[in-house]
């Protein structure tokens, strides 16, 4: 069986990608990139098992559903293909402080696709969705102090780092992004 | 007046509270005593402190679940109806309304052999404050009759540990039968398996 899940999942369009609902038949694609090192080195350090990865793409779904907001797949204009995932979450962390009730931006993209702005058009795109439907409520996203990548998008896209504080051992940065704020 | 960013994270609150958005239909099941229904967002305090319960998991993973972990599971457990159209029902006792537990089918895709990707596989977990009165196999029953004509499968599996004797009692009774004897995650594990 397999319903049509995504039907209520907004789209949101940039000059190169769409963000869109997942649809089952993106899974290989989305277990591959998860099982690349390159992909997880700064998000949980260790590639997924495909048993893993289903678990992720299952939370996708419900965050939606529960939430009324989630992760999108990243899909490449030209060639139809997945290439990432982002979005806004709200994992209940166990971490200080809290970020509970605060929705929290993420992205990753498929090796292939870095080093090309896809990450800054892709960041800078979703939030402009999230500042209406959020009704002007701050963001968060925490990133690896090594991963000067992402901190560069964070940084485009109106983030400001708050403190550093630690994740799963790990230590991470805190930033948070006021509705409005300077995009691209 | 709150200061703008007081006010904006008082929005979020709000609307992340809600628990109403794109849901997917979801059956309800009624037994003699209890009800098989949708998880509600106001049953997660519960349902945290059940899978933080080390009986409860000592034949599951074998390890208590932060409220971090109960949350993925939460989450998922809403996927698996979205995604695939069938999932885990909470278990919600008929004469008190009290949140019980979770039962239902999931695909959880997993890395065993042999692989039982594709097919239905059923589980069930109960508050221990309520074990020994046979509700596991009131809803186990209930979930069968149900699946045997929702899911359209021919057959549900479901795996248990080999020191969960109340568990593959149930399963017996509810018509499973051993197929083998596996590992997952590097526990022993039976799986079972029942045709319509």
């Amino acid at each position: 069986m397999n319903i049509a899940h995504s039907a209520a999942i907004p789209v949101v369009e940039t000059e190169r990608v769409i963000l869109r609902g997942h649809r089952l038949d993106d899974f290989d694609a989305h277990a591959a990139m998860w099982a690349d090192p390159v992909v997880t080195r700064f998000l949980g350090g260790k590639p997924f098992t495909r048993e893993e990865s289903w678990a992720r793409y299952l939370r996708y779904a419900g965050l939606w559903s529960v939430l009324g907001f989630g992760f999108w797949a990243v899909e490449d204009r030209t060639t139809r293909r997945l290439i990432g995932s982002a979005g806004f979450h709200e994992l209940r962390r166990d971490i200080e402080p809290s970020l509970e009730g605060i929705p929290e931006a993420g992205w990753g993209l498929v090796s292939t696709s870095h080093g090309k702005g896809l990450a800054t058009e892709v960041v800078v795109a979703m939030h402009q969705w999230g500042d209406a439907f959020f009704d002007g409520g701050k963001t968060v996203c925490i990133i690896d102090p090594k991963n000067i990548a992402s901190r560069r998008v964070a940084e485009k896209c109106g983030y400001r780092e708050v403190l550093k504080t630690t994740y799963r051992g790990e230590p991470t940065i805190l930033f948070e992004r006021l509705a409005g704020a300077a995009t691209g | 007046m709150l200061p703008a960013r007081d006010r904006a994270a008082a929005g979020v609150t709000r609307r992340i509270a809600l628990d109403t958005f794109g849901q997917s239909p979801q059956p309800v099941i009624e037994t003699q005593r209890l009800r098989l229904r949708r998880h509600r967002i106001d049953d997660f305090e519960a349902f945290v402190a059940l899978w933080a319960t080390p009986k409860v998991v000592r034949f599951i993973t074998g390890k208590p679940s932060t409220r971090e972990e109960s949350w993925g599971r939460y989450l998922r457990t809403a996927g698996s109806w979205s995604v695939l159209g069938f999932g885990f029902f909470a278990v919600e006792e008929k004469s008190t309304g009290a949140y019980l537990g979770d039962a239902g089918f999931h695909d959880a895709r997993r890395d065993m052999l042999p692989s039982i990707e594709g097919i239905p596989e059923a589980g069930w977990v109960l508050s221990p404050s309520v074990h020994g009165k046979g509700f596991a196999t009131e809803i186990v029953k209930a979930l069968h009759a149900w699946g045997d004509s929702y899911l359209q499968a021919e057959k549900s599996v479901c795996i248990i540990s080999p020191e969960n004797l109340a568990s593959i009692r149930v399963a017996e009774k509810c018509g499973y039968a051993e197929v083998t004897r596996t590992t997952y995650h590097d526990d022993t594990v039976i799986l079972f398996e029942r045709h319509r």
